[in-house]
């Protein structure tokens, strides 16, 4: 009883984690701009075409094919802010909201012309599986859930410790002041929208390694996001994470102890349930402001 | 003499257009499948098998239909085994296209959505690979389906398994698709029939690709096997995550996927051992010398094996021939009259079990042999076929609507 406890404590922080990595694209993009980057899912399943493809192509290991893939998704997210975004900054938020819906179908439908209808599975090498006590680790997954760690450590870091964070936090505070201070907003959005979507394009790489990028998988993707940015709190970096990984193990858990038929109801009655005791999230403090 | 080369002359080309509308008459087919997403890897198959097919027919001659001779085409649209989307492209077909023929599809959910409206409309629709027993079993007179109801095959499956020592049973299934649940509703009752225990009921949804805690759950019952039910990805996935999981005891299984499918998601070591039991779809080593005809001109046409649930769509098409030789018209009430009487045709690669020596029963529904198929070495054995009667499912069939 006890293993399968850990395992499935196991199972639900690596789908947790990965949920961590998408949320935390979706959570900085709406703390700072406002917006609802609906396309952030079909900008992971991008990258991870794109991981599959460097890999295919040129023969180089996974670590470096996403490396150079972040790196590019980087780049369409700041395109993205400047060609789609950036043109109703004034306008009222509906043009945005439409805008995002736009990019979805846009990007979505050019994965499908590019690389095909195929689900693409990201081939690792990492086959083994450790075994602790009766408790199974593959390798893949503890790769996985290392690297979210890492990437969640590195952007705590580039947040609060670089003169950049200083000034995504200071605009996500208070943007008129932050302005008044001389802080560039234009270039905080252009970074905010490259991390967001380096961080996208890492999970989309992690899905299609453990399981596979295919059309139809970003809707999925953005939804539970979604639902772990109401958990954890809309624009709160500690509730994407803590709201990622508390949603992974309740799917996981929900599926050993009451039935796996309500294991992604689960996510939903969370949902519903933060929002009516803490309507504010888990890790939001109540605004004043 | 004159007046006799004018005459000449003059009934020559009076018949010109006539002999020119003859060699010309083209009979268009719409295909409606899964081109994309999840059902693309029955769709696209079955697309390519029902192209092969009307190629052949086509350098065979065509089609004699009385005292003409028709050339098959097709119109081709992709409806994503979504409802909404398959019945869209019907709409599509019948009222832009003008088809009076449909064939293709794939998927359950779709097809069934196409099949409820298709009732009330002046077309043929041949089904494929989509097994819902309610596509057929709703007795719509102008529906075919090549491949046998879900549990059909579900009961045999699981007095096999019952039959291999199997006492407390594992079961893992997808949830939303008809064929699979009505497969595994009809195991599970067969299977306690014969005195097992079905230890519990795990499901997953239609995109999830990770069942790593239902296994863990199964694991941790300890059954002496499990059964894992579903589209071919997402089975393959399973056993990959058993495997992880350190699962050991035999794995049965309900999914039709080519070997080539399974191996682009589970290692051979995850899925060595594996039983796959299924009516007997395409497979050279099971159905012998028109299976491996059939196998080499795929393969020659598109550059790739065969999938096992493709020879459904390709035994379409010389279905459609036969009918229109024998009605000797297009018109479809004859077409539909063929049909109800047709024998199994020659160049059909699935080994159908007739009804009263018809292909298809009063509800137009075909049967061919369930087998067991286990992989080895990188590719799936045929085992044995196992015990299967068609008339007595067919007389049962006859008596139901959903």
């Amino acid at each position: 009883m006890l293993v399968d406890l850990i395992q499935q404590l196991f199972n639900g922080l690596v789908i947790g984690s990965i949920y961590t990595l998408v949320a935390l694209g979706l959570t900085i993009i709406f703390g700072i701009l406002g917006i609802a980057h609906f396309a952030h899912g079909s900008v992971a399943m991008f990258g991870g075409y794109l991981t599959f493809f460097f890999i295919q192509q040129f023969g180089i290991g996974l670590f470096p094919a996403m490396a150079v893939a972040m790196a590019v998704g980087a780049l369409l997210g700041v395109v993205l802010e400047r060609v789609a975004y950036h043109p109703v900054r004034n306008a009222p938020p509906i043009n945005a909201f439409i805008i995002a819906l736009g990019l979805t179908l846009i990007i979505e439908k050019a994965n499908l012309l590019v690389f095909g209808v195929d689900q693409v599975i990201i081939p690792t090498g990492f086959d083994r599986v450790f075994n602790i006590g009766g408790v199974t680790l593959p390798e893949l997954r503890v790769y996985i859930l290392g690297i979210a760690a890492f990437l969640v450590v590195a952007m705590t870091i580039l947040i609060n410790r670089t003169w950049m964070g200083m000034a995504v936090r200071a605009v996500a505070q208070n943007r008129p002041a932050a302005i008044l201070m001389g802080i560039n907003v234009n270039t905080v959005s252009m970074f905010v929208f490259g991390l967001s979507s380096a961080l996208g394009v890492a999970a989309g790489v992690l899905v299609g390694a453990l399981f596979a990028v295919a059309p139809g998988v970003s809707g999925g993707l953005v939804v539970k996001g979604f639902a772990v940015l109401i958990l954890g709190g809309l624009g709160s970096i500690p509730g994407a994470i803590i709201g990622g990984l508390v949603l992974g193990v309740s799917e996981a858990f929900a599926s050993a102890f009451v039935s796996s038929a309500y294991k992604d109801v689960i996510a939903f009655l969370l949902m519903i349930g933060v929002l009516l005791i803490k309507p504010e999230g888990l890790m939001r403090r109540r605004s004043n402001r | 003499m004159n007046r006799l080369c004018m005459l000449a002359v003059t009934t020559a080309l009076a018949l010109l257009p006539q002999m020119a509308t003859a060699a010309e008459k083209t009979l268009t087919v719409g295909v409606s499948d899964a081109l994309s997403g999840g059902g693309a890897v029955y769709g696209e198959p079955q697309r390519r098998a029902i192209n092969l097919a009307i190629e052949q027919i086509n350098a065979g001659g065509g089609v004699h239909v009385g005292e003409d001779t028709y050339k098959l085409k097709t119109i081709e649209y992709d409806d994503k085994a979504d409802p909404t989307e398959a019945t869209n492209v019907a709409r599509k077909l019948i009222d832009r296209d003008g088809v009076k023929f449909l064939m293709g599809y794939c998927c359950s959910a779709s097809t069934g959505a196409v099949a409820s409206i298709i009732g009330r409309e002046d077309v043929i629709m041949l089904v494929g690979t989509a097994g819902a027993r309610a596509i057929t079993a709703a007795g719509n007179d102008n529906v075919f389906r090549t491949r046998p109801p879900g549990d059909y095959s579900g009961a045999a499956a699981g007095r096999f398994i019952a039959s291999k020592g199997v006492k407390r049973l594992g079961v893992l299934a997808t949830r939303d698709v008809a064929l699979f649940t009505q497969y595994r509703d009809a195991l599970i009752e067969a299977f306690e029939a014969e005195g097992g225990e079905v230890v519990a009921l795990e499901t997953f949804g239609g995109q999830d690709r990770d069942m790593s805690a239902q296994l863990t759950k199964l694991r941790g019952l300890e059954p002496d096997g499990y059964f894992i039910s579903g589209y071919v990805e997402q089975v393959a996935f399973a056993y990959r995550q058993a495997y992880e999981l350190g699962i050991t005891a035999p794995r049965y299984g309900f999914s039709g996927g080519s070997a080539e499918q399974f191996l682009s998601v589970a290692s051979s070591e995850a899925l060595e051992g594996v039983w796959d039991l299924i009516a007997i779809e395409f497979n050279a080593d099971a159905l012998g010398d028109t299976a491996k005809a059939y196998a080499k001109a795929y393969e020659e046409r598109w550059d790739a094996y065969p999938t096992p649930n493709s020879a459904f769509a390709y035994d379409q098409v010389y279905v459609l021939r036969d009918a229109l030789e024998a009605a000797g018209t297009v018109e479809l009430d004859d077409v539909k009259k063929a049909l109800r009487n047709l024998a199994v045709p020659e160049e059909t690669v699935l080994e159908y079990l007739p009804v009263d020596g018809k292909m298809f029963d009063p509800k137009g529904q075909a049967y061919i042999s369930n087998g067991a198929f286990q992989f080895h070495n990188d590719k799936w054995d045929f085992v044995t076929k196992l015990p299967s009667d068609s008339a007595a499912y067919s007389a049962y069939f006859q008596t139901i609507t959903k």
